[in-house]
């Protein structure tokens, strides 16, 4: 437990090091400000930057609702742009350590493979909610200020959901890290896999449901209510975690 | 101290490892010699518990080698810490990794920068040291658990003729309290602190060198005469094995043991074959690598 604390404070001071903290929280809460900014000021914008001739704006067009905003801000750029930017950010997660004798270094030491794993699924956890909790906050914030309020306590459920999936992608480019050596073709089989994922979730089977993105139909949910949701979803993401570390300490056990 | 016995090692399916056994004692330097791609690297990779295998054992006082993690140094062949880490900050991290405590590290880690001759760099950043400090360093983390047994790979292959200077003479202060391997193909280098050497060649070991080098075809003498040598055969002389008639005015005697060359210019003259010339010559380490991983 001692070396999982140490190890995790390392990620952590490291990614203070990078200013990750930084660059990666204003990247996301720009992201977070777009969208609310785009769907109420549709109309100025297209005024303004020309080449809208020919495009009627609906005047009496319905307003979307706080929980659609905030949806559109989560599905439509937090999950795409913001999930590829993530990933990249840490793609050589254990590729970095392994191409630098760091991994050797750690391991030759008392120290379980399953601390290690632990500490890079802990600390790129702690390092990405830290940016998204304050890009949707600051989303938040502007979406209520345009919108009309929206549930505080549902919005924080929202996040709790959601940091679920990003500890699945996280488990998930960890394990592919065993696989693959290179961080670009890491980045990309991770990146490639979790939109795979993002794409079957709204099937409706109880396959594609229990799939670790089925999650995401959960904490949609909490932002706009009506859809169908399986809450096991919940439980079989944290079985998908917990597999992704397992397979990977088995993989890194055998090299 | 250390057994290795019939280990194999694949890794993609191809062998790299192949049936290897050796021991090693406490209190000795090993020198694990082979070229290139021999599979040292990965042979110390299981030895530090670092790389699993498939078949064989490798124990440490007759316990598998995982449950004595903490009794070996390691320095990997590629020294690369965290760059914005300063010295003291690293040695705290691989410290604590090795479950030593605070208090502990708080006098450990000046002694140890002291031992390896960077007293002063405590708050350096690692990034701003040079190759051979680097190396002294990767030396530090790995001595500051005080290990029974350190494993060194390649410790000077990288380093310019100072930075190898400065790490061979830590090696051979160390070498006087640690049982210590080192994988090298910096043969020069090993001979300076190495007792014995085992050579591994594509994946198994060709051969093992003693230190003191009493090979038995290690010393030659080329001896050129104006009569006729003998034919080639066994030589009637003491200490010297057999006789290889080169040309007609020259042969060459090759030494079972530490030839005695006052005894063998007396043997000749005893001959009476006019000498002319005597070339003592004596192998070096180089030499019966070079014999022992030759696939001719």
């Amino acid at each position: 437990m001692t070396n999982f604390y140490t190890l995790t404070q390392t990620e952590l001071a490291e990614a203070a090091k990078e200013y990750k903290f930084i660059w990666l929280t204003l990247f996301f809460v720009i992201l977070g400000v777009t969208q609310p900014l785009i769907n109420n000021y549709m109309d100025v914008i297209l005024e303004n930057v020309g080449g809208a001739d020919g495009i009627t704006i609906e005047p009496n067009r319905p307003v979307p609702s706080s929980g659609e905003v905030l949806l559109s801000t989560i599905s439509g750029q937090f999950n795409q742009i913001g999930l590829i930017i993530l990933i990249i950010s840490f793609m050589g997660l254990i590729a970095s350590d392994r191409n630098s004798g760091m991994q050797d270094f750690i391991l030759t030491r008392p120290v379980a493979i399953p601390s290690y794993l632990l500490s890079k699924l802990a600390g790129h956890w702690l390092i990405s909610m830290f940016a998204i909790a304050i890009g949707a906050a600051v989303s938040y914030g502007y979406t209520i200020f345009l919108f009309g309020s929206f549930s505080f306590s549902d919005f924080l459920l929202f996040l709790l959901m959601y940091s679920l999936w990003i500890l699945y992608v996280i488990s998930l480019a960890i394990l592919i890290s065993t696989f693959i050596k290179g961080p670009i073709l890491i980045a990309v089989t991770t990146i490639a896999v979790s939109i795979f994922l993002i794409l079957i979730k709204s099937f409706n089977h109880l396959v594609f449901q229990l799939s670790p993105g089925g999650v995401l139909n959960v904490a949609e949910n909490q932002l706009l209510p009506g859809g169908e949701v399986n809450h096991f979803s919940i439980l079989s993401c944290g079985v998908f975690i917990v597999f992704n570390i397992w397979l990977a300490k088995i993989n890194l056990n055998k090299q | 101290m250390i057994t290795v016995e019939k280990l194999h090692k694949r890794i993609k399916k191809r062998k790299i490892l192949s049936d290897v056994s050796f021991t090693v004692a406490q209190g000795e330097c090993i020198g694990l010699l082979g070229p290139n791609g021999a599979g040292k690297t990965t042979l110390i990779k299981c030895m530090t518990g670092v790389l699993h295998y498939e078949q064989g054992n490798i124990t440490f006082h007759s316990k598998p080698i995982a449950q004595h993690k903490q009794d070996i140094g390691y320095l990997s062949q590629h020294t690369d810490f965290k760059p914005w880490m300063s010295c003291g900050e690293s040695l705290r991290f691989f410290g604590k990794l090795s479950g030593l405590d605070a208090v502990f590290l708080q006098e450990a880690i000046p002694a140890v920068l002291e031992e390896v001759g960077l007293k002063d760099k405590e708050g350096y950043k690692v990034e701003q040291l040079s190759g051979g400090m680097k190396q002294r360093l990767g030396i530090a983390q790995a001595i500051l658990h005080e290990p029974q047994l350190l494993i060194l790979d390649e410790p000077v292959s990288a380093l310019d003729p100072i930075g190898r200077n400065e790490v061979k003479k830590l090696i051979a202060r160390l070498k006087k309290r640690t049982t210590i391997i080192i994988s090298t193909h910096i043969l020069d280098d090993a001979s300076a602190f190495c007792d014995r050497y085992i050579v591994i060649k594509d994946g198994a070991i060709s051969g093992t060198i003693d230190s003191q080098l009493q090979h038995a075809d290690r010393t030659q003498v080329l001896v050129k005469t104006a009569k006729t040598p003998p034919a080639s055969g066994i030589w009637p002389g003491d200490g010297v094995a057999y006789i290889e008639r080169l040309s007609p005015t020259a042969f060459l005697l090759t030494g079972t043991e530490q030839l005695d060359l006052k005894k063998v210019v007396h043997d000749l003259d005893a001959q009476e074959l006019d000498v002319t010339s005597i070339e003592f010559y004596e192998k070096g380490i180089e030499e019966i690598f070079l014999e022992m991983v030759s696939d001719t």
